[in-house]
């Protein structure tokens, strides 16, 4: 630690706070636009929102689709998630305490995955789906997302289940547990704080994704929130105040996680991400 | 070894990779040898799409050059950015958490959301920027930065770098607080001031860090697609034209459908990507360590 004045700490702090108005500037923006209907905005680009028209969100949800877009993608996410954490958590387990054969090779394939382009993959993920009646389903995306976060979830997990002592195995062992209920009642539980980090990632990453879904769901009814947007955008250009709410609707949920678990939240970003790099 | 085991603890993340991952990458391969006008029909052609690519593809060398610049610019505008607002922090100032918070917030939002609300930032008519610039006088300066060729690429990465500068912040945040805090201390001491005792011990030590999150923000950069499928489409005149884009406009938003063309695209990509990733690697890991 360097020794800073009080005064240098309030100039630095002063600058940061500029920055830091700037830096948030467009969001707070948005979430004024999203209260405010179009012909108010073109009259004042930079108006307060006085009065709020709260009923924008009640119109978007219920005239423009977001209901269905919003149900699509929890859907999707949720599930993408769950069938991740059931077949990628018990994957890291295996890796981490059994030994076979080509172990090592196999895990590094996966692993190698993550930074694979998904613009390769997709091109034949398309065929692939369309052939197997997949396309335009909300399974068939669901199936992509868990493939896709597979590497991320096995290093993570892997790393996390290598670090337990061995004597909790074999305390259970003892006291006859299988292999089975011995995972999910003993070592899966022990995981919780791993899990819960690759769940975050995974979830917003899934929430977000937008190349698999525009490619593999071309129908309305299976739409999820990006796509909803991209469409209504194209629809209601002009319409900025409308486009507002639901980028507001669309990123509310993962903001208001975040407001809750923040440095969760960061530090579980981050620890996927640098264990990709 | 117990297969039964086996097929119950790793059969489920096999079958999802293999069936998910590893055979459309291969199909993907396969592909680049044919064209494919539906999915059910295919004619050989050999190396054929790999030679119009090389001979007569026009779009396909700005792409990868955007590609490339996007991925250059960003690392030099990202993580210098990103170190200096680490030091900021560093020095422990007023309401550290609350602009450690904010910054790191751009990253949680989809490319979809941030691509609609920086097309009105930039919009000629009634956008912020536009508007500052007529208040302050420089009214001549205003230009719609997505429409013109020059400015539409610079434009996006500046998008980019707003969503990323903080995540690559709180890394080197993180880094800065695990240096030995006797070193920075002892050189300080030693009458190295701040500027040196930045620039000789800490730039240093964070060199590892930084190299890291180089490789991330490079490999991040070659996979851009959505944000520029969502604000210009590869426009105006294939100025803002990424490889993914154009793989994904071939495959699906083109006048001949055809998915063997693209497909021979997407490899070459995934060729380079592959060299470049581990080129950094290579590039990085021979840096000397400083030891202490």
């Amino acid at each position: 630690m360097i020794p800073v004045s009080r005064l240098a700490k309030y100039a630095i702090a002063g600058g940061l706070g500029v920055f830091t108005l700037l830096w948030t500037a467009p969001v707070l923006w948005m979430g004024m636009l999203s209260l405010r209907t179009s012909s108010e905005f073109y009259k004042r680009p930079y108006g307060i929102p006085v009065p709020a028209h709260w009923d924008k969100f009640r119109t978007a949800w219920v005239e423009f689709g977001y209901q269905t877009y919003f149900r699509n993608s929890l859907i999707v996410s949720t599930m993408a998630v769950l069938l991740l954490i059931v077949a990628g958590s018990m994957a890291a387990y295996f890796f981490a305490r059994y030994k076979f054969p080509l172990k090592e090779p196999l895990y590094l394939m996966i692993f190698a995955a993550i930074m694979l382009p998904p613009q390769v993959p997709i091109l034949a993920l398309f065929q692939m789906l369309v052939r197997y009646h997949l396309y335009n389903t909300l399974i068939g995306l669901i199936l992509v997302y868990a493939a896709s976060g597979l590497p991320v979830t096995l290093f993570l997990l892997r790393a996390f289940f290598a670090q337990i002592p061995r004597e909790i195995e074999e305390a259970a062992r003892i006291e006859g547990a299988t292999d089975w209920r011995m995972y999910w009642q003993v070592m899966f539980p022990i995981a919780r704080p791993a899990v819960v980090a690759v769940v975050i990632i995974n979830l917003i990453e899934f929430w977000n994704e937008f190349l698999y879904a525009v490619v593999l769901i071309n129908e309305q009814a299976s739409r999820t929130l990006p796509l909803g947007i991209m469409f209504f955008m194209g629809d209601r250009e002009q319409d900025v105040g409308m486009i507002a709410t639901g980028l507001v609707i669309t990123i509310l949920p993962v903001f208001a996680l975040y407001a809750v678990f923040s440095e969760r939240i960061t530090q579980s970003l981050i620890a996927g991400a640098l264990g990709s790099s | 070894m117990p297969w039964g085991l086996a097929a119950v603890f790793l059969g489920p993340t096999v079958f999802l990779y293999l069936a998910f991952t590893v055979y459309p990458l291969l199909r993907t391969f396969y592909n680049s040898l044919f064209v494919l006008p539906t999915v059910n029909v295919q004619k050989f052609v050999g190396l054929e799409n790999f030679r119009q690519i090389f001979r007569t593809d026009h779009v396909i060398w700005p792409a990868v050059q955007h590609s490339l610049t996007w991925s250059v610019c960003s690392s030099l505008l990202e993580i210098p950015l990103a170190f200096l607002l680490a030091l900021g922090l560093y020095a422990r100032v007023p309401g550290e958490r609350i602009f450690r918070l904010a910054w790191f917030a751009p990253m949680l939002l989809s490319y979809v959301v941030v691509g609609p609300i920086w097309l009105w930032i930039y919009n000629y008519d009634w956008g912020p920027i536009d508007a500052a610039l007529r208040v302050i006088g420089l009214g001549g300066w205003a230009q719609p930065w997505l429409g013109n060729l020059s400015t539409a690429l610079p434009a996006l990465i500046v998008v980019t770098t707003w969503m990323f500068v903080g995540f690559n912040m709180v890394v080197f945040l993180a880094a800065l607080h695990s240096l030995p805090a006797e070193v920075i201390e002892a050189a300080y001491i030693d009458g190295a001031g701040w500027w040196r005792t930045v620039g000789s011990i800490m730039v240093p030590l964070v060199w590892p860090t930084a190299a890291a999150l180089t490789v991330l923000c490079v490999i991040g950069k070659m996979k851009q697609f959505a944000l520029v499928y969502v604000m210009t489409q590869g426009g105006p005149l294939w100025s803002t034209e990424t490889v993914a884009t154009y793989v994904i406009k071939r495959a699906f938003r083109w006048q001949t459908v055809d998915l063997g063309y693209p497909s021979a695209v997407a490899t070459l990509w995934f060729l380079a990507t592959l060299a470049v990733t581990l080129i950094l690697v290579q590039l990085f890991q021979r840096r000397p360590q400083h030891e202490f």
